[in-house]
């Protein structure tokens, strides 16, 4: 049969974003794709250079819109790094259950398109974006903001968090042990979502390290390489953080994995609540300078929702000299050709959909 | 660590050989009168990384590519010499990010006019 080349997107409910692939097919049979980036470029990198230093978080924000917090932070940490400040003890505790409190919410919102993108179970879709709004319901209460909420600053953070906020995120977390069980039962008793996750768009352990793919489809190919724990950064290394993985390197293994870090993260924020020092958590006024130094890098990295973003920050006295950010979602979306070779059509997007991808954070 | 670009495929090839398969990042900065390409490679089992910078001056810009020693340079060096006008020898390099833009000047050079008004060509 000849080859036929068909063209997906720059609009459509799969891509998750502006994202436009050109697939060439043989009858069902995908031989080829190409992803077409760029579509959400926004030049983040330049615009940083022409802005001070902390008129930036917001910017960083819009680069993953399902995980806005992470970025701040990851690039909050690499100013600090530039300009030498400590971050205060109470304050690495707040950043930390925020942090994680982020993750759960992103991979919450990825099981749920997940199973959206299969066809099949809108019903996990609801109960996804139901126990998701209800982190950021707690994130709100943190933070005062239910979707950008900018809450970093040098040394600390903007808002500490309120007094009843623990009562609350133990009760969530409570709740969400029982949910995740009833996701689990919901989902893996499902035959035709096994069917299409079980040994589909399988990356082997050597793949995984030369396409250079990052956070859960790293670790769902049985890499253990977490930042959280290879570069330890606040206190994950004291409340004995532990990097999950899957040997499957399949669909399904990355969303057991993901299951996984739900539960680790929980965890976390459990054991975090129950021992977050006194004291002040309050970070810096806004400061429009930077170091004394000219050209100062500072490279920081930061696991992110969707793998390791990377800062490499030059800084200068009063701006951002240049920002270089490291993508997760880019390099992720890089692999998707490997991926995808010699499956059928409609498994592309059960694929796509186990990469979680946000093409704000491939376009940059 | 600081290598004329001459060395760099055989410097990688060692690097690679010493266990660090992994690349984390192609990226460069314009440092007016230099462009300095970084790359920054992995060991993941010893969790060390290594920084490699080459300066290339400012006139003649090219760089060997690094595609045959890790799959996950191709975006990264295509994304580069798209953003800095650093041309890739020894592959073809398509553009990937702004591949419909007209522009005559690569964006994260410090002589982009980033405000400047704009002209269609």
């Amino acid at each position: 049969m000849p080859i036929t080349r068909i063209n997906i997107g720059p609009v459509h409910p799969s891509t998750h974003g502006v994202l436009r692939l050109v697939v060439d097919i043989d009858g069902d049979t995908v031989k080829n794709v190409e992803p077409h980036i760029g579509m959400l470029h926004r030049g983040v990198e330049k615009l940083v250079e022409t802005r001070m230093y902390m008129q930036s978080p917001p910017y960083m924000e819009k680069l993953d819109y399902i995980s806005p917090l992470s970025y701040d932070e990851a690039y909050v940490a690499a100013v600090e790094a530039a300009l030498g400040v400590e971050v205060k003890e109470r304050a690495q505790y707040v950043r930390l259950i925020q942090l994680e409190l982020q993750r759960i919410a992103s991979h919450l919102f990825f099981i749920g398109t997940l199973c959206n993108d299969l066809g099949q179970m809108f019903t996990t879709f609801m109960w996804a974006f139901e126990d998701r709004d209800k982190v950021l319901y707690l994130l709100q209460e943190a933070t005062g903001s239910r979707m950008f909420y900018v809450n970093m600053r040098l040394g600390g953070v903007v808002r500490d968090l309120p007094p009843d906020f623990a009562e609350h995120a133990l009760n969530f977390l409570d709740y969400l042990d029982k949910r995740l069980k009833e996701y689990e039962s919901f989902i893996e008793k499902n035959p035709v979502f096994m069917e299409r996750m079980k040994g589909v768009g399988v990356l082997s352990r050597a793949d995984a390290i030369d396409l250079g793919v990052t956070g859960h489809v790293l670790r769902a190919s049985g890499i253990s390489y977490d930042v959280r724990k290879d570069k330890p950064y606040y206190v994950y290394e004291k409340l004995n953080f532990n990097v999950k993985t899957q040997q499957g390197g399949d669909n399904f293994a990355r969303y057991k994995l993901r299951m996984e870090e739900i539960r680790e993260s929980a965890r976390l924020i459990r054991r975090a609540l129950n021992t977050i020092p006194e004291g002040d958590a309050l970070g810096m006024p806004i400061r429009l300078i930077g170091p004394s130094a000219k050209n100062k890098i500072s490279m920081v990295s930061r696991e992110l929702p969707r793998g390791e973003a990377l800062m490499y920050l030059v800084a200068d006295p009063q701006r951002p000299y240049r920002l270089s950010i490291r993508s997760p979602c880019f390099i992720n979306l890089a692999a998707l050709g490997h991926l995808t070779s010699d499956v059928r059509l409609a498994d592309l997007f059960a694929i796509m959909g186990s990469l979680d991808l946000v093409v704000a954070c491939v376009d940059r | 660590m600081k290598i004329d670009r001459e060395n760099l495929q055989r410097k990688v090839a060692e690097l690679k050989k010493a266990g660090y398969t992994y690349l984390v990042k192609i990226t460069a900065v314009d440092y007016s009168t230099n462009v300095q390409a970084v790359y920054i490679l992995r060991n993941i089992p010893k969790s060390e990384d290594v920084t490699i910078e080459i300066d290339l001056g400012n006139d003649d810009l090219w760089l060997p590519t690094l595609i045959d020693h890790y799959r996950a340079a191709d975006w990264y060096e295509r994304e580069m010499s798209e953003m800095f006008g650093i041309e890739i020898r020894g592959r073809v390099a398509r553009r990937l990010l702004l591949e419909k833009w007209d522009g005559v000047d690569p964006p994260l050079r410090k002589n982009f006019q980033w405000n400047a008004p704009y002209k269609s060509t």
